[in-house]
């Protein structure tokens, strides 16, 4: 059945093995710099969502809506091809011609919205199932609202968060392959050039696979040791 | 910035429409046939028979830790391979697609079919039911219920993830956009445009899920 | 020591609290009863300001409720809380539980309000349990470190909302020992609960709620021998097995 013959070699002869380690490299880095404004972003407007004041709740919701409803792919060739042309012609030519790494923060600004709506999601449902009588006891023993949020409801919302928000940081790694489509030279992009110069697509593709997965666990591991160091004897923070 | 024109929308309409539909028939295949194996992985990782459990176990963890985006390059270069010659770009997403989502639909299986209380299998048992008979019967009924607001999310996320087929050229709905914009130069037009469609659809869609998820919540 | 004037309360349009009137003086104790869904909870959160109502007032120790210019964290920490499901707090130890709000908001000194937590705990029960999580005690153990913790603020008056309900039948009675040995030392208390026999032992007054209203009142004894409405005779037969 199978009529193919394995090379594997292509993966660390150079340059092809430079390449897979530069794309490593820009998938770790662009993983990580939307992760972080992604999170800010996301708790910011999570805690939007379920202030009292019904303005602020109505943007918060928009905005989540707005980003977690078109795909990130459309998201980012909108931010790539079509967002610059609103701007003025010189902006758009410097954007495109002299900014270096335009492509790269493209992804970046386009992941980070797209993440940090999902992020706000998981912050309103982490605060949420906190239970009411929780923040009344608080505020029962003369707690002000900032000291109960400070002593009790954050650091408890906090570790309920650290699961989903795990996925959801696993997710933005694996969403940094959709930068390949606008010409960020990341992990995935790499493995289709190398296929381009070599035809070896299954092997530079699993290459790519086992670097993805790397990355997976160690995030997977960092996560751990966070939520290790968080635990609680007894409580069990119930969302997966 | 010039005037906006979106005659080029209505212009190219047909063109649209034909790569919608292609959308269309790829998330129905992708969600039948990722939620039909997604059915028989989610019931294995609950098996306490090893030889079923940790290849099911294996399976969604694989596919759960990788892009999509890798998932389908892998297909499109493995499937010809296997089937000998090549099948087309709709067959090999389309391959990928079920595989990968199968993954993600396992894992809401699985946790429905957990969210029923142990009790239940036990009374079942009591009666004199079978394995198949009790799942058939009682676990995965209820089950079902519990599923389906996950179940519609899911949905939401596989229609956005069809646009994913367009790096292997396959001319789906985002794919007919950016042939569009390479012969009109209209950029913002037509991705303002797609970016509407697919939100209305997934807007709706999600609401409904939130509808259906609030009315149980009442019923309770 | 709290009078509660006309208080009237809607959620939307259901009206949850109708024109209740009730005076609680020093060191009485009033237990509330009635049927799921009459505002018995309501009304017991409405005395510390945590559930807000639309229409009359609640004046405690000559401070009203409904001036705006009354410090709601001042008066919390006059009247202590017990919830029925405890409401601990599941990521601080036993005793960082009791010690935390006399530490934040009292500003006493750490030392000072722990020996005051180990006296507590030793009050309750269970002095060994101190440096636990919460989640690895049982109920009965978390609704009396609850009562320590509510304690530790030194309040005048104590609230209990049905502290027993969410208890194991076994747990029941070293929870209600604690609240017995607490009313008979003269502590001023409001308890929603069906625990007859706990009311028969301690109350001064019994109010029976149903549909937002106090039906009927009266002593322990007036109470139970001679209920004179209907609601509250159906409501006695079908606890009182």
């Amino acid at each position: 059945m199978l009529s193919y013959n394995f090379n594997w070699s292509v993966i660390w002869t150079e340059p092809y093995g430079g390449w897979m380690l530069q794309g490593i490299w820009t998938t770790i880095s662009l993983g990580f710099i939307s992760w972080c404004i992604a999170l800010t972003l996301g708790i910011i407007i999570g805690t939007m969502r379920i202030t009292p004041w019904k303005p602020i709740r109505f943007l918060a919701t928009a905005y989540t809506e707005f980003f977690r409803d078109i795909p990130l792919l459309v998201q980012l060739f909108f931010w790539y091809f079509a967002a610059p042309s609103i701007l003025p012609g010189f902006i758009e030519r410097f954007l495109y011609r002299e900014l270096p790494n335009f492509e790269f923060w493209v992804v970046v600004v386009g992941l980070s919205l797209y993440t940090s709506s999902r992020v706000a999601e998981q912050v309103r449902a982490g605060m949420q199932s906190i239970p009411t009588d929780q923040y009344y006891a608080a505020l029962s023993t003369g707690f002000t609202h900032l000291q109960t949020y400070r002593y009790i409801i954050i650091p408890l919302a906090v570790r309920i968060m650290i699961p989903p928000l795990t996925t959801e940081c696993l997710t933005v790694f694996k969403n940094t392959s959709l930068a390949m489509t606008v010409g960020v030279l990341e992990t995935t992009f790499m493995s289709q050039q190398i296929e381009a110069y070599t035809f070896r697509g299954i092997e530079a593709t699993t290459a790519a696979s086992l670097a993805y997965m790397v990355i997976t666990l160690m995030v997977v591991l960092i996560m751990g040791l966070i939520e290790k160091r968080l635990a609680v004897p007894g409580l069990i923070t119930r969302r997966r | 910035m010039g005037a906006f024109d979106w005659t080029v929308i209505i212009k190219n309409m047909p063109f649209f429409m034909k790569g919608l539909l292609t959308t269309f028939e790829l998330a129905l295949v992708a969600i039948s046939g990722g939620l039909f194996f997604g059915m028989l992985v989610g019931m294995a990782r609950l098996s306490h028979i090893k030889l079923i459990y940790y290849p099911a176990t294996i399976f969604v963890n694989f596919f759960r830790s990788l892009p999509l985006l890798l998932v389908i390059f892998w297909f499109y270069f493995l499937v010809p391979i296997i089937a000998g010659r090549p099948l087309g770009d709709f067959v090999s997403a389309s391959v990928a697609f079920v595989v990968f989502e199968a993954a993600y639909f396992a894992e809401i299986v699985r946790a429905g079919i957990q969210s029923i209380s142990k009790g239940q299998e036990q009374a079942a048992y009591s009666t004199g039911f079978t394995y198949a008979q009790t799942m058939r019967y009682i676990i995965l009924p209820q089950a079902m219920r519990n599923m389906v607001p996950s179940l519609i999310t899911q949905t939401v996320v596989v229609f956005q993830d069809t646009s994913l087929a367009y790096v292997i050229g396959l001319k789906e709905f985002l794919r007919s956009a950016s042939i569009v914009d390479a012969r009109e130069m209209k950029s913002l037009e037509i991705y303002a445009f797609i970016g509407l469609v697919y939100f209305i659809f997934c807007f709706v869609m999600s609401r409904f899920s939130k509808k259906l998820e609030a009315k149980r919540g009442a019923a309770k | 020591m709290i009078k509660i004037i006309n208080v009237s309360k809607w959620f939307g349009t259901h009206r949850v609290l109708n024109n209740i009137n009730e005076e609680i003086h020093q060191g009485q104790v009033v237990v509330i009863c009635g049927p799921s869904g009459s505002g018995k909870s309501t009304l017991l959160k409405s005395l510390n300001g945590l559930e807000p109502f639309q229409e009359g007032d609640i004046v405690v120790d000559g401070v009203s409720l409904k001036d705006p210019s009354t410090n709601l964290m001042q008066l919390r920490q006059k009247m202590g809380m017990v919830f029925q499901r405890f409401e601990l707090y599941p990521h601080l130890k036993v005793i960082d539980n009791i010690t935390i709000a006399p530490i934040k908001v009292k500003n006493i000194p750490k030392k000072q309000a722990e020996e005051k937590a180990v006296q507590l705990l030793e009050r309750v029960g269970i002095p060994e349990q101190a440096q636990k999580y919460p989640g690895n005690l049982s109920g009965g153990q978390q609704q009396r470190v609850a009562i320590a913790r509510a304690l530790a603020m030194e309040p005048e008056i104590m609230l209990f909302d049905e502290p027993t309900s969410a208890l194991d039948p076994e747990m029941i009675k070293e929870v209600l020992d604690v609240m017995i040995d607490l009313a008979k030392s003269g502590m001023t208390m409001a308890v929603v609960t069906h625990e007859m026999g706990f009311a028969r032992e301690v109350a001064d007054e019994i109010i029976f709620m149903d549909e937002g209203q106090i039906i009927e009142r009266g002593t322990d004894k007036s109470f139970f021998s001679d209920p004179k409405t209907e609601r509250a005779k159906d409501f006695l037969s079908k606890i009182l097995i």
